[in-house]
């Protein structure tokens, strides 16, 4: 178990640099360049070069790409944003408490309901309400989120004004949090897709292990219904919706651009977007980092996860 | 200075939702086909009950022209809406080049740092004396010599705002001019031509310019980038006593006064957040932009008592002010959206009382760009008022470009070319169908709209009105074969009056490159219209869509040479008379200026721009060479926004064309 530890770790490291490269890379190609980007379109041609000159952007590419791994390593320093004028740790370390929060919750509650529903599914499968709750995961699994947000925000916001128009303004995850109700619509937009798509592998997991021999020596056995469901299938139903858990956490971390734009909660998902419309390539690369670190970390977490709940899974050491 | 918030009104368009993963094989291709019909029922069902429940039409009439009547009331909080993405970031009102904008200066400083001039009287750019701490400036010594006398105002420490306040931000621009982002070089304007700056008397401050000007070009141009600055800045760190930076007081143009200006910039910058001498500072200074003493020190009608990074801003009046309009409100507060869907849902849910109607949601077109013809039926609480800036829209074309084989730029140097270009842009049309009657044409470099003193006789009436027919034959009687729909190509190569022109082989087909940024959608649509008519008559565009920066990153004035190959570059925006107010062309047109970006080289247009900026000339010489020249393509520039007000809120029309916000004039009614 040791030797797997230390070789995802390199290779997560191994990861993380080829696709700060990528993207690294990526933002040299669009034309144009940072400087007038950053600068605006009034900037004169000695204003630009200072600008190349003062980041940088006047040395070769893998020197400059050096340079940027060495101040991340030994400085912790992830660059600065001229669009936003600020330094990228310091945005990152205010948007991304907000998208734990959004994403975060909405992934909790779409386990809270996915798991039972799941459950329910394969207990009445076949009937009435199997198809309609299968029905309605396809709707909300189909619909995009911007058309479910903003039906909401019409109906729930505007017409009746039970819920607000907006996500919470706070800038701090307490503040966020002291404003429930108008946390409750962009948490019902996230959740209501990731509860479609969770229902469903729940559901799928559930009748496979329901066919599975040791189901049915625990039904020779004498164990009840109950018993059999929840002691036996449904324990051994829930490995790949660990693994799935695990596969979230990168859309945890990177945020939901389009439930943060519908909502006026700026997060990081539409930070992302935002970088790479502005040629911002300190905050591209920023937000790639966070992106791509909890990629390898959610990837991490469900390998190590997978074999902590399964005890037939054992990774052998080289 | 390009006008970035046109380029914020994005629709953003995505697909996907979180934790989205591959499907498993499920038992449900038997009542698939059923469940596909009861999905779309249902999500139809959804649509209609939410569409179904909007609150009626409040009558005809009622929210298309600005209310009258009611008691004025004092008190209460307006909260306005920041165009997407264009929420303030820096509050130091010396702002680096890509700090330079209207949410920063005009939305945000201005309401707390006054500056020397006002301009934006009614709906025109004018000067307004009312709103400035300058008087009249008095030109005298062939111009030469500009006096200015202040207004009776004071900062909150008590302070009266003085000639040397005037001083110390000239001495500011001259000592870090690279860092402010008005700052042109090689136009021999502020502070390059700026020889002497002297408090004459306290309130009075005397400029000596090296050389006479045409005075409303240097007032509006020039002189409308100073923005007086306390004494109590002038420091290097904090608690600094006033003065001891020594920029305050320095003789203006001094080695000494230069470098201390240097040090009191830094320090107020980084101050700000912005640190040019080390800009792998961390920032984290917007937590104090309303706690930092430095801030607080203001002579306009407010102060900030909260601030954040995604660009919430409240400001509260501020008690020591002396100039005119004093806020009736005691709160306003500004707040930051994601893109205008979501500005508009705050407008509907009740959150905001001054914000914007999204273009796509007119539900009637007009047919006089200044009068509105109808207001969205789910806001019977607002008014509706057309809001256009003092700007134009155009895109460049390059000169120099060795595309199409090298004959690109000769063909875009044929004025006949140009002519039929402009020719085919239906202006009248495109407004109507694309802009639903929100929109001005442009005929030349000033604009149409808002109506000014500046508009010659001639730039009022379109020298290249809608003809396609006109368009063929320009084209046609100047050697070029026309495949209408197809593309056109030179059959009489040389330079006689009916061949293509110098540099033109036979053969070479007429067809050009055009980068054109998205996220703007009637701009796309515009732009399909533009490239249709231009087809029609052989003129054949390859389209490439882009992104903003990526075309304004393109759009860079270039040699002749093998890298010098774009052709259009249409950045879906405008070019925004701020701060050079005084529609003049030594930006846009001159030769080798910083914005012309197509490399437009004139003699005669050089010599009339010289004459606008140097001596009394007016502006028509100017713009009617430029109008009849096209050394861009004009085109049909689209409202700003259509702004939403309050019905019981009073004082927020008419709107500056220059986006600046006068809350201080804003009251409710009973």
């Amino acid at each position: 178990m040791i030797g797997f530890l230390i070789r995802r770790v390199i290779q997560a490291i191994v990861v993380v640099i080829i696709v700060m490269l990528l993207v690294f890379l990526l933002g040299h190609i669009i034309p144009g360049g940072a400087a007038r980007a950053a600068l605006g379109p009034r900037a004169s041609k000695v204003a630009i070069e200072g600008f190349n000159r003062a980041n940088n952007y006047d040395r070769p590419l893998i020197v400059q790409f050096y340079l940027y791994l060495k101040n991340l390593v030994w400085h912790r320093y992830l660059g600065y944003s001229y669009h936003f004028n600020q330094g990228v740790t310091n945005i990152i370390e205010e948007r991304l408490p907000k998208t734990l929060v959004l994403v975060g919750i909405s992934t909790v509650l779409a386990l809270i309901v996915a798991i039972p529903l799941g459950v329910l599914q394969v207990v009445r499968r076949n009937k009435p309400v199997d198809y309609i709750l299968t029905g309605v995961s396809f709707v909300f699994y189909a619909m995009p989120p911007f058309l479910l947000g903003t039906l909401l925000i019409l109906y729930f916001a505007i017409d009746t004004h039970v819920f607000s128009v907006e996500a919470p303004q706070g800038q701090t995850v307490g503040a966020i949090l002291s404003d429930p109700r108008a946390l409750v619509l962009p948490e019902i937009t996230l959740a209501a897709i990731t509860i479609a798509s969770f229902s469903r592998y729940m559901r799928s997991s559930m009748m496979e292990a329901m066919t599975e021999d040791y189901v049915r020596t625990a039904r020779a056995k004498g164990a009840g219904p109950r018993r059999v469901l929840f002691v036996h299938a449904l324990r051994n139903a829930l490995i790949p919706i660990v693994t799935l858990l695990g596969l979230s956490i990168p859309a945890i971390v990177s945020g939901a651009v389009i439930t943060e734009t519908v909502f006026n909660y700026p997060g990081m998902g539409l930070l992302a977007v935002q970088a790479a419309e502005n040629t911002d390539i300190p905050l591209l690369l920023g937000t790639a980092f966070v992106a791509t670190l909890a990629t390898v970390a959610g990837s991490f977490i469900a390998d190590v996860l997978y074999a902590v709940v399964d005890p037939r899974i054992r990774y052998a050491s080289r | 200075m390009r006008d970035s918030s046109r380029n914020v009104n994005v629709s953003v368009t995505w697909v996907g939702g979180p934790g989205a993963g591959p499907e498993r094989e499920v038992d449900v291709r038997r009542t698939k086909g059923l469940l596909s019909i009861a999905a779309v029922a249902i999500a139809a069902g959804m649509v209609l009950a939410a569409c179904s429940s909007s609150p009626s039409s409040s009558g005809s009439g009622k929210g298309t022209s600005v209310p009258t009547g009611g008691t004025k009331m004092a008190g209460g909080t307006a909260v306005w809406a920041e165009l997407p993405g264009s929420a303030p970031n820096f509050i130091f009102p010396f702002d680096p080049p890509g700090l330079f904008s209207v949410p920063n200066i005009n939305q945000f400083q201005y309401l707390m740092y006054r500056p020397l001039y006002w301009f934006g009287k009614g709906t025109t750019p004018n000067l307004n004396l009312a709103l400035s701490v300058g008087q009249n400036p008095v030109y005298s010594n062939n111009s030469e010599t500009i006096t200015i006398k202040l207004n009776n105002y004071k900062w909150s420490n008590g302070e009266p705002v003085a000639a040397q306040d005037v001083v110390f931000w000239m001495n500011m621009m001259h000592a870090n001019k690279a860092n402010f982002g008005a700052y042109v070089p090689g136009i021999n304007a502020i502070p390059d031509d700026v020889t002497n700056v002297v408090a004459t008397a306290p309130d009075t401050v005397t400029f000596t310019l090296s050389g006479p000007v045409n005075t409303n070009w240097y007032t509006y141009n020039n002189l409308s980038q100073v923005t007086p600055l306390p004494e109590a800045w002038d420091i290097t760190g904090a608690g600094g006593a006033p003065g001891s930076g020594g920029c305050y007081i320095g003789a203006y143009g001094g080695a000494a006064t230069d470098a201390a200006c240097v040090k009191v910039f830094d320090y107020l910058a980084t101050q700000a957040g912005y640190n040019p001498s080390n800009p792998k500072a961390a920032n984290n200074s917007f937590s104090t932009y309303a706690t930092n003493p430095v801030w607080q020190i203001v002579d306009g009608p407010w102060h900030l008592t909260s601030f954040d990074a995604t660009g919430d801003v409240t400001m509260e009046p501020n008690a020591s002010y002396t100039g005119p309009d004093k806020p009736s409100l005691s709160k306003f507060v500004e707040a930051p959206f994601t893109d205008e869907s979501s500005e508009y849902n705050a407008l509907l849910g009740g959150k905001l009382n001054v914000g914007y109607l999204p273009l796509s949601n007119v539900t009637k077109a007009t047919t006089n760009p200044e009068v509105v013809a109808a207001q969205d039926p789910r806001l019977p609480n607002f008014y509706l008022n057309e809001y256009y800036g003092w700007e134009f829209a155009y895109f460049p074309v390059n000169f120099n470009s060795a595309g199409n084989n090298g004959a690109a730029g000769k063909i875009i140097s044929q004025l006949y070319l140009r002519q039929a270009m402009q020719m085919l842009v239906d202006q009248p049309a495109i407004i109507q169908k694309v802009f639903k009657g929100y929109g001005a044409p442009e005929y030349g470099p000033v604009p149409v709209l808002p109506t000014t003193d500046f508009l010659s006789s001639d730039e009022k009436t379109n020298p290249y009105p809608y003809n396609a027919t006109k368009a063929k034959n320009l084209l046609s009687s100047h050697g070029w074969k026309i495949n209408a729909n197809g593309t056109d190509v030179c059959e009489k190569p040389g330079t006689g009056s009916d061949e293509c022109g110098a540099g033109i082989p036979a053969g070479t087909p007429l067809t050009f490159n055009l980068e054109f940024a998205t996220g703007i959608n009637t701009q796309t649509q515009a732009a399909a219209d533009e490239i249709a008519s231009w087809d029609s008559v052989g003129i054949h565009i390859n389209e490439t869509k882009s992104t903003f920066d990526t075309v304004i990153g393109n759009a860079t004035a270039c040699t002749p040479g093998p890298s010098c190959t774009w052709e259009f570059e249409d950045w879906a925006g405008s070019w925004v008379y701020s701060p050079d107010i005084y529609p003049t062309g030594e930006e846009l047109f001159a030769s080798g200026a910083a914005a012309n970006y197509g490399s437009y080289a004139d003699p005669k247009a050089d010599s009339y721009i010289h004459d606008t900026d140097f001596t009394n000339a007016t502006l028509d010489q100017y713009e009617n060479y430029m109008a009849e020249q096209l050394p861009v393509i004009y085109l049909p520039d689209q409202v700003q926004s259509l702004t939403e007000i309050q019905n019981n809120l009073r004082g927020a029309t008419p709107q500056n064309p220059l986006s600046a916000i006068n809350p201080e004039e804003w009251y409710y009614v009973r």
